[in-house]
């Protein structure tokens, strides 16, 4: 109380609102789907009313696509996504669907993928399969479902990378997720091959789980709390032997950092520091002086970064594009930072899947213009909906980087 | 990662003051916590609109010289040659706009009010005299449903001035979907709705046919198009009969959120670090020098830089803050000038000057910043956070943002 009478503090900043309407601008959803409250409404203003009567809550909120690009435009700090999230969880009392529990069992699903992945790849590609689910679990038809790896990123971990970890001297811990394990490895072994290039060892978590945002999104916050406390556990256990913890998902890594603490109530302050984005850590060791980099002399490349919501909530852009940026065939073009529409789940709901096209098509737009030879983003389901949208591949900067490297060259001049 | 200079603030006066450092070949980094308030910008900038008596300047060069040494304008040297570096810096950046330092034009506000201007984009409407339209038979054309233009205000202020109005409305059916929440039916949602050149040859079809035989000067709209640049509204006047002109809505404005993309792309595009949505949190200062500043999401390295500017703007953009105690510049404590007594912040008439709009940082007289009565030489302040100025009473705010981080910049490259 007394702070709030000297600093005006309040939960999530919501009396510092001034009704400017700024965040309107910079909501993706509420230009689109005039069902939407919008931030404001959503946010600050109808939280005072939900203070004061729970039946006040609007179960439109849900479609807030929780992008934080209203926090990031307001100029007064309100955590307006948060307000949003946080009286999702407290009064919503729509109860998650079949398809929700699916969509939002991103490791589940993925295990069982995995084991039949041609089988899966192909039924998921089909006409037939994709009409049945749009009409019996309200997954949208026109959706291209990212295909599934016959191997996980932790089983060639395993088979072909573990062993030689402990020649390094400096170790880190990696946090793959489930994009990373199920359908896409190769971003994981390109970490691999560029921390070891670089002198440094990569160990996996002693357990992974799924970040959760999917289950956060969908309302299964149990479930998203309980593997919540499972990663926070072993990132600390990682922290204690020494080791920072990488992502190569910005938003696997802003799910940890930062919403399992403001939204899931989790006690993660004191591993915060420890997890970290690989782009970033990259860059500080190279600003530094700790490592340096050669690349090919026949790698050219032009590149068009797209700025995902959740890196851009979390402030990294910088570090991975300065990252791309140093590559010298990169021919380096910043897009506009806008939401591509996907939002993880979201767009692949059947009832969401207009808006959320509506609201890349600034974006779809704006690279076909461009027609670089690839968009880079720090995002994987910005990727699925980038490729699926205008044709052209979407890269991980990580990837970008460890495909443009001089291995033999980089080990030389870190050793 | 050392930088050259480091803005605080990503408003008009930071991204001006990083495109003229980019100009000379700086590297720049800007570190913007949230959106500026260029989002309630009227498409008009202003140099001096009121002098101290509050009577409508027409050449603010001239009355500037007048001023008295505690305003920022007495800070920047050469000001007709700041002024005019300023145009074209919003020129090259794709704003087009129209005006001169040395004779006030007039822009009509949306509450129907004339006020005076020294660049005005060029699609807005303006005058040349205060009491003297440019046309006889107006049409003042609105969407159907949108509140934040209030055609009866605008209508009334034009019938003064001895126009003859007719307020005509039109709807497309995308409006009409937006429509459906009143509430998020603001002007920037309705440009995102207008947003393509098939809806804006339809909108076109539509003023013509409220418009048609009506034998209109000119067929005024409210600024609701064109959020990234001025292109669907150059297609709009191209396929309406009739001259077409713009008058700014209440906010968030079009042309404030225009303004403020495209400096900002071309700042970033430039090669400029702009750390979108950071908040810089402290710095490092030793023997009157600023090392280094934090920031909340950069938290561990403090960013270094030669030379830092503030550009952090006044309360309402959190570069000042204030309880009930004291006002406080919010990133590194600096010497604020302010009335002690809290008693003479306000004065209780509402549309009197109001005191505590002239508090802000104080500075030497090169616009360096002070704590603790120590100037610190490589740190300047500019645009509203300084001290010394009423942007509301005297109609200064974006001449003073501009011209201040214009010299700053002269400063520092001196
Ligand atoms: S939440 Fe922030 S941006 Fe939105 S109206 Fe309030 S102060 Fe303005
Ligand atoms: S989090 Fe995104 S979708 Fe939700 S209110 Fe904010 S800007 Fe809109």
């Amino acid at each position: 109380m007394a702070d709030l009478q000297i600093n005006s503090e309040s939960v999530f900043n919501f009396e510092q609102c001034l009704k400017c309407s700024v965040c309107t601008v910079y909501c993706p959803v509420s230009a689109v789907n005039p069902a939407y409250p919008g931030p404001k409404q959503a946010g600050p203003d109808g939280e005072r009313y939900r203070l004061k009567n729970p039946v006040f809550f609007d179960e439109n909120l849900k479609k807030c696509l929780n992008c934080k690009r209203c926090e990031v435009a307001c100029p007064q700090n309100v955590k307006v996504g948060d307000i949003i999230q946080a009286a999702r969880m407290k009064y919503s009392t729509h109860k998650p669907s079949l398809r929700d529990r699916i969509l939002a069992s991103t490791d589940f699903v993925g295990t069982m993928a995995n084991r039949f992945a041609p089988i899966v790849n192909m039924t998921l590609a089909m006409g037939l399969t994709k009409s049945v689910m749009h009409s019996t679990i309200g997954v949208d038809k026109h959706r291209q479902f990212p295909a599934y790896s016959s191997k996980r990123f932790e089983t060639w971990y395993k088979r072909n990378a573990k062993a030689q970890q402990a020649q390094y001297d400096k170790q880190v811990s990696y946090f793959h997720g489930c994009y990373v394990n199920y359908n896409f490895p190769k971003l994981g072994q390109d970490l691999v091959k560029i921390m070891n290039a670089v002198g440094y060892g990569v160990q996996l978590l002693e357990k992974e789980k799924c970040c959760g945002v999917a289950k956060i999104a969908n309302g299964l916050y149990d479930q998203a709390k309980k593997h919540g406390n499972i990663n926070i556990d072993s990132i600390r256990k990682a922290k204690e032997e020494g080791r920072v913890t990488l992502a190569t998902s910005s938003t696997c890594c802003f799910t940890i950092r930062d919403e399992y603490e403001h939204i899931l109530g989790l006690e993660a302050g004191d591993v915060r520091e420890s997890m970290t984005l690989a782009t970033r850590f990259l860059y500080h060791l190279l600003d530094e002086g700790k490592i340096k980099l050669a690349f090919r002399s026949d790698y050219k490349k032009r590149v068009a970064y797209h700025s995902a919501c959740h890196m851009e909530r979390m402030g990294w852009v910088f570090y991975s594009t300065e990252l791309l940026k140093m590559i010298p065939g990169v021919e380096f073009t910043m897009l506009d930072s806008q939401c591509c529409g996907i939002s993880g789940t979201y767009g692949f709901k059947r009832e969401n899947y207009e808006t959320s096209q509506a609201i890349g098509a600034g974006l779809f737009k704006q690279i076909k213009d461009l027609a670089p030879d690839c968009v880079s983003t720090d995002c994987e389901t910005c990727k699925w909906q980038i490729e699926m949208s205008t044709g052209v591949p979407v890269e991980n900067p990580i990837c970008i980087l460890a495909d443009a490297l001089d291995v033999e060259e980089t080990i030389k001049l870190n050793s | 990662m050392k930088f050259n200079t480091i803005i605080i603030g990503g408003g008009l006066s930071g991204l001006t003051a990083g495109l003229a450092l980019q100009k000379a070949g700086k590297r720049v980094a800007i570190v913007s916590m949230g959106q500026s308030t260029l989002h309630f910008n009227s498409g008009s900038f202003d140099l001096l609109g009121y002098d101290a008596q509050g009577e409508a300047v027409s050449n603010p060069l001239e009355v500037i010289a007048t001023l008295d040494d505690n305003h920022p304008y007495k800070k920047c040297g050469d000001v007709a040659a700041l002024a005019e570096e300023a145009k074209a810096l919003l020129t090259e950046s794709g704003v087009k706009v129209a005006g001169d330092a040395k004779a006030n034009h007039y822009r009509i506000t949306p509450m129907g009010a004339v006020k005076p201007a020294w660049l005005t984009i060029t699609d807005y409407a303006t005058l040349a005299e205060a009491d003297k339209l440019p046309w006889k038979k107006v049409a003042l054309v609105n969407v159907i449903g949108y509140l934040d233009f209030p055609t009866k205000f605008i209508a009334a202020g034009l019938r003064r001035l001895g126009a003859e109005v007719d307020v005509k409305a039109f709807t497309l059916p995308e409006l009409e979907t937006a429509r459906k929440s009143p509430s998020e039916m603001r002007a920037a949602n309705i440009a995102k709705v207008l947003g393509n050149e098939d809806i804006v040859k339809r909108m076109a079809a539509a003023v013509n046919e409220q418009t048609e035989g009506g034998n209109y000067d000119v067929v005024l709209l409210p600024a609701v198009l064109g959020i990234a640049d001025s292109a669907l509204s150059q297609q709009l006047k191209a396929n309406v009969n009739c001259q077409v002109q713009f008058i700014a809505t209440l906010p968030p404005s079009v042309p404030g959120v225009r303004v403020q993309n495209l400096l900002r792309k071309r700042f970033i595009a430039g090669g400029g670090v702009h750390l979108t949505g950071d908040k810089a949190t402290g710095g490092v200062i030793e023997n009157g020098t600023l090392k280094c500043i934090t920031t909340e999401n950069l938290t561990e390295t403090c960013l270094k830089a030669d030379n830092f500017i503030l550009a952090s703007g006044s309360f309402v953009s959190g570069g000042l803050t204030s309880n009930y105690e004291a006002v406080t510049e919010a990133v590194l404590g600096l010497d604020v000038d302010a009335a002690d007594e809290h008693g003479q912040w306000v004065k209780y008439n509402a549309f009197e000057a109001q005191p505590y709009m002239e508090f802000g940082v104080a500075t030497d007289g090169e616009l360096h910043v002070k704590k603790d009565g120590k100037v610190i030489n490589n740190c300047y302040a500019v645009g509203s956070v300084l001290s010394g100025h009423n942007r509301v009473k005297m109609a200064d705010g974006t001449g003073v943002s501009m011209l201040t981080a214009l010299q700053a910049v002269k400063n520092i490259l001196k």
